[in-house]
């Protein structure tokens, strides 16, 4: 009710001259044109939705108004000034705020400082009057926008949605007339991003213009006053939530008609999971885990006493909102991190102080969550990037001598079967798109003969055509016996593949369901650490401080 | 980062990122070799009269080019086992003292052990590669295992090498008929390296000259090198590939800190004929030199090699005859790498 | 050997005097680790810095003017190391050591020139020890930390200040926020290059303070091998000292009482007849050094060690 009440006094400001104007903004890197002429406009007060697939140019035109980025030709003006945003500095003085994605906050440092970073008024030296008086400003910030974080807690002791609040909180402590959130419920919990909207509206209606940048239909509809569409960095559409539907919204976000498709892999595999259970029970399990303890990259306890099996043909899923463990329970599985307490068994072998090389040799494929940086060598070229597994094996060579040709052999043939986009099989492997970055890391892990395995985000950032690919894939590895593990923060993703799901919170596995039992509403509530029998209460509680707000 | 885009199995760089790093090497040493023009005019010398007899000195006679390939030997071998662990980024600066370790433990066999000629040298010459490995893999087994810093270790290791020379030279194998206890005795005269007829320079040359091609192979040409290559570009991805990586950094300390071992062997048996400080002019450090001004490439480094040892006998030759520092060159070689690495960045953006 | 001679007070005292060098050094490269630039170009720092001191002492006839000499050479290959690791962004660890392949070169060329022609090595006056009025009369303490040369207090007093630079500045809070997460504190409006070039600077600043110290208050002369590995053992105390300047001084303390040590064996008739080599006491330093290093890094697993350490910054560039 107050949502609604709070949008109707927003409405009037409409008719005011644009608080910013950004006109015929053009961006590129190297050779890919970004941003194609945008115009964009915000006005105050409103929450203005910015929608687009991944690539679209979403980031990249907020990156420039925040002045992370500059542009290669446009104008922005401020309140009718024309201005140049040559750095943050520029932008935070004239009231532009950001919460980005992957959070911009200095783990080591406490909320406190990291605002302190970008405040001119401090002097040389840091007086504890000076930081106790900030933080109590921040603690005033966030009670009356009810966005509550303890300002001396170290940020990397927080969790994800407590440190988005702390970005938040960063921005309103700057005074920020424009607030500009990127995917800001992609990080979140179904719980945590109900939460966070009316806390939003409470600013707009005092005159802050948000933009909300999503791919979520849904959200753009019913929490936006403006929407505005990009596409291969143009803007198709700019129309208000009332004059469309999600149906036409996706159409010009993606160019075709997508319903097909989504609603056709969601589908499937629930036909096929329904089939699957006999066989997979019967079988051993491929991959266990017992009693894993792990610690994280700040000694903090990451993983607690997680138990998972995955047998063969099966796929099970690891939801989950990413910094809960996720990280670290990949990690874990290829041999990267030791673990503390508990068994990685593997095909029935203990491998838990195993090396990656030795798991690898047991068959277990991994397609890492850092592609870049895990999964690619990005100076090879992508022929020496497809074989790098495998490089002393025949026929790639022996022990004395690489050979070339067969490299090139078999580059052209994954090439060819994993439909990669390159000039040429020597080009190097780093001046690939992210879809075939990741169609490369899939071709050298699913041409090998696995037995177990584990896709960690296989889908993040690609587009829908490589996602649907990559879905494809590990569906097939199923088809052929392969235990498939998929950790995964995509809610789309586990139902569209998983046949059993755990969900990951804190460090531990709260859930665990069959496929029958999959239920968006439950998994949103365990993702957020919330199990069934607290619901009433905790949604109560919760609608209690959004009212206060 | 100096250029380690060369020599892939199946290139992702043209031919032209090869021509490109001869072009900026040969650059940055023209402007070194003017900046050197300008540090003799600051020493009251003539740039043009003082170069002139640099390469009279350095390459006139055939003296001369025994006395240069003599000095080149060593900085070529110690270089090539460099350039390959640098490839993988593991950065051993620790070869002086893997040098001492090598020339000790090839000393001790030739001091103690009464055999004949060959078997005697096979032994001392195994012994010195095995003193090197020894003390290069020391340092690589504390990073692979515990990720101690190797950059540091390696130095460490330096100084306490050259105190356990010292030691061995001033107290088991001493001479005492050398005053201040500076060298051992001296090693059986048939176990010297013969000279190469015509040439004033011993076999040791032939031994770092057949070097240059296995070691141009292993880089470009095995799986140990594409593995290397893999690791100094991206170790993550490398590892999360099955290459491991731990035990590579083993292997690139122990083949690196065997050829200084090798190189500080074939110093004894080849030039010093005893064990004495004098056997290396700091080649563990020149040969870092060595390896970064060759590009990381064997041929690369045998270039390199000649042109320092042509600088420093050069240099040599300028500093009795013009009355110049010789300490002109050893500025002229910090200019000239200085200015690759600096020449290299600007050649790419 | 006579083992009361040479444990006592005089070796705390010797102990803390040859520490300061190293020390400074290691506090610097605190700073600039910190700020994520590993600076493996500390011994080049430091021998420059001691070239620059030892020629403005022997010329001036002033030791004032050395240190300022000194602490002006360290911030000029400060800036070096800035212009190769933050502007070109060089591989951090290739230039460190061509900045002290270099400095090595210049400075031997430096120093034949200007005192290749004297007949006997140049040396300048030591300075004076200066008693604090009151604490100096202190038992133990007095004689350890207040019989000393006036460098000797201000290089303490410095090295205790780099703690508060960094913790309770806000250049330090800067400082810290670009080693950990340069993008981050970029994103708050921090020039990431500009603070990394000022830790450059302060890092140099006091590793020519360590030179001037090496120089001016203890040896009185130059050769090409005067800082004898001070600049990398620095860089390993700064391990052992888990990036907190306190810790580091505490260690550099630790090496330098080791050095005093087997100074004080060596010229208590430890010399070339004694049962326990002299060179076993010349190695202890080093090796002490490396196994607190392997020590620190066993027991750390790097958890102090600051998150981009290393790294160079690419603006837009995400890692």
């Amino acid at each position: 009710m107050s949502a609604q009440h709070l949008r109707r006094a927003a409405e009037p400001r409409a008719a005011e001259p644009p608080l910013v104007a950004m006109e015929g903004i053009v961006k590129r890197f190297d050779r890919v044109t970004a941003l194609a002429g945008v115009d964009f406009d915000l006005r105050p007060g409103e929450i203005h939705g910015l929608l687009g697939e991944n690539g679209a140019g979403k980031t990249t035109l907020m990156n420039i108004l925040y002045g992370l980025l500059q542009p290669d030709a446009g104008t922005i003006s401020f309140a009718g000034r024309p201005v140049e945003i040559r750095d943050p500095n520029d932008a935070i003085a004239l009231g532009v705020g950001m919460v980005h994605q992957h959070f911009m906050l200095v783990p080591t440092l406490t909320v406190v400082e990291n605002v302190l970073l970008s405040e001119r008024r401090a002097g040389v030296v840091l007086t504890r009057r000076h930081v106790a008086a900030v933080a109590e400003e921040l603690k005033a910030c966030a009670e009356r926008y009810g966005v509550d974080v303890d300002p001396s807690a170290p940020v990397w002791r927080l969790s994800v949605g407590e440190q988005q609040r702390a970005e938040i909180l960063r921005a309103l402590y700057q005074k920020a007339r424009v607030l500009i959130l990127d995917e800001p419920t992609a990080t979140l919990t179904p719980f945590e991003a109900e939460q966070l909207l009316p806390r939003l509206r409470a600013m707009a209606a005092e005159g802050t213009a948000v933009v909300f940048i999503t791919h979520h239909l849904d959200e753009v509809i019913t929490h936006t006053d403006r929407i505005t569409v990009l596409r291969g960095g143009r803007v198709v559409a700019t129309l208000e939530p009332r004059e469309t539907t999600t149906r036409e919204l996706a159409r010009l976000m993606v160019g075709r008609e997508v319903a097909g498709f989504a609603v056709g892999l969601r589908e499937a595999p629930a036909a096929r999971g329904e089939a699957r259970p006999a066989a997979g029970e019967a079988a051993a399990p491929a991959l266990e885990l017992v009693g894993v303890e792990a610690r994280g990259p700040m000694g903090n306890r990451a993983l607690q006493g997680v138990d998972l099996s995955v047998r063969p043909g099966e796929i099970v899923a690891v939801a989950g909102v990413e910094g809960n463990g996720q990280a670290e329970l990949e990690e874990v599985l290829l041999g990267l991190r030791p673990v503390s307490a508990g068994r990685v068994l593997l095909g029935g072998l203990d491998v838990t102080g195993a090396s990656p090389a030795e798991r690898l040799q047991l068959g277990l494929g991994v397609i890492p969550s850092d592609r870049y940086r895990r999964g690619l060598v990005r100076a090879l070229s992508v022929a020496d990037n497809l074989v790098l597994d495998r490089i002393g094996e025949r026929p790639y060579g022996t022990a004395l001598r690489i050979n070339g040709q067969s490299i090139l052999e078999t580059a052209r043939r994954l090439i060819q079967r994993f439909s990669i986009q390159v000039s040429r099989p020597e080009q190097q492997a780093g001046q690939l798109s992210g879809g075939n970055a990741q169609r490369v890391v899939l071709a050298r892990t699913l041409s090998r003969d696995l037995r177990v395995l584990v896709a960690a985000q296989p889908s993040r950032g690609l587009d829908v055509g490589a996602m649907e690919f990559v879905w494809g894939q590990l569906a097939a590895q199923r088809e052929v016996g392969v235990a498939v593990l998929l950790i995964s923060a995509d809610l789309d993703e586990v139902f569209a593949l998983a046949d059993r799901c755990h969900v990951l919170y804190r460090g531990v596995l709260v859930a665990a369901w069959e496929r029958s039992e999959f239920d968006r509403e439950r998994f949103g509530l365990a993702m957020g650490g919330v199990l069934e029998e607290h619901v009433e209460s905790e949604a109560a509680a919760a609608s209690g401080r959004s009212l206060r707000a | 980062m100096t250029s380690l885009d060369v020599g892939l199995s199946v290139p992702a760089v043209a031919w032209r990122d090869r021509l490109r790093a001869l072009a900026v090497t040969v650059g940055a040493g023209v402007s070194a070799l003017v900046i050197g023009g300008l540090l003799i005019l600051l020493a009251g010398g003539h740039p043009l009269d003082a170069y002139g007899t640099m390469v009279q000195g350095g390459l006139a006679s055939r003296f001369a080019v025994g006395q240069l390939l003599t000095l080149a030997t060593p900085l070529l071998i110690i270089g090539l086992g460099l350039a390959l662990a640098f490839r993988a980024r593991v950065y051993n600066i620790g070869a002086e003292g893997q040098l001492f370790m090598g020339a000790l433990a090839g000393g001790a066999v030739l001091l103690t052990l009464d055999a004949p000629r060959v078997p005697l040298l096979a032994l001392a010459l195994l012994a010195g590669t095995a003193g090197g490995a020894l003390w290069g893999s020391l340092v690589g087994l504390l990073r692979a295992r515990w990720g101690v810093n190797e950059v540091i270790s390696s130095l460490l290791l330096t100084y306490i090498a050259l105190f356990v020379f010292a030691w061995a030279i001033r107290r088991p194998f001493a001479d005492p008929s050398v005053g201040n206890n500076l060298a051992s005795r001296p090693i059986p005269e048939d176990a010297f390296l013969p000279t190469l007829p015509e040439l004033f320079v011993h076999y040791g040359l032939l031994v770092a000259l057949a070097l240059v091609p296995v070691v141009g192979y292993v880089m470009g040409r095995t799986p140990f090198g594409f593995r290397v290559r893999a690791m100094g570009h991206n170790p993550d991805a490398s590892t999360v590939a099955g290459i491991r990586t731990g035990r590579l950094i083993v292997w690139l300390m122990l083949i690196s800190g065997a050829l200084a071992g090798l190189a500080g062997i074939i110093q004894v048996v080849g030039v010093q004929g005893r064990l004495e400080a004098g056997l290396s002019q700091g080649y563990g450090f020149t040969a870092i030199v060595v390896a970064l001004l060759g590009r990381l490439t064997a041929a690369g480094v045998l270039l390199a090699a000649l042109f320092v040892a042509f600088l420093n006998t050069g240099g040599q030759a300028m500093s009795v005859e013009e009355g110049l520092p010789y300490s002109i060159v050893v500025a002229i070689q910090g200019v000239f790498v200085l200015l690759v690495l600096v020449a290299d960045r600007f050649s790419r953006s | 050997m006579d083992w009361s001679t040479i444990i006592g007070v005089g070796l705390l005292a010797s102990g803390v005097q040859l520490a300061m060098p190293t020390a400074l050094a290691a506090v610097g490269e605190t700073v600039c680790e910190r700020a994520g630039v590993l600076n493996l170009g500390l011994e080049g720092m430091m021998l420059a810095a001691t070239l620059a001191v030892f020629v403005a002492a022997y010329y001036t006839g002033n030791a004032a003017l050395g240190v300022l000499a000194g602490v002006a050479a360290g911030i000029l290959v400060g800036a070096l190391k800035a212009f190769l690791s933050v502007f070109l962004k060089t591989d951090q660890v290739i230039n460190g050591i061509v900045i002290v392949i270099f400095a090595q070169g210049m400075t031997l060329f430096a120093y034949e020139r200007l005192f290749g022609h004297l007949a006997t090595q140049p040396e300048i006056a030591p300075i004076r020890e200066l008693a604090v009025p009151g604490l100096s009369e202190l038992p133990w303490l007095g004689e350890i930390l207040f019989e000393q040369n006036a460098l000797f207090y201000i290089s303490i007093a410095v090295a205790l200040a780099v703690w508060l630079l960094l913790f309770r500045t806000r250049f330090g809070l800067l400082v810290r926020a670009v080693g950990e997460a340069p993008a981050a504190a970029d994103s708050a409006a921090v020039n990431v290059d500009l603070v990394r070039l000022l830790a450059l600077l302060v890092c140099g600043a006091l590793a020519g303070l360590g030179g001037a110290v090496l120089i001016v208050g203890d040896i009185n002369l130059w050769g090409p091998n005067v800082t004898a590995g001070r600049g990398w053992v620095a860089v390993a105390l700064v391990i052992f000292g888990r990036w907190n300047p306190l810790l580091v001084l505490g260690g550099a303390l630790v090496f330098g009482i080791t050095d005093a040590l087997q100074l004080r064996i060596q010229a208590a008739g430890g010399g070339t007849e004694s049962a326990v080599p002299y060179e076993v006491f010349q190695a202890l330093p080093y090796v002490l050094t490396l196994a607190v290093m392997v020590t620190a890094t066993i027991v750390a697993q790097r958890s102090a060690q600051p998150s981009a350490l290393g790294i160079p910054f690419r603006k837009g560039v995400r890692e």
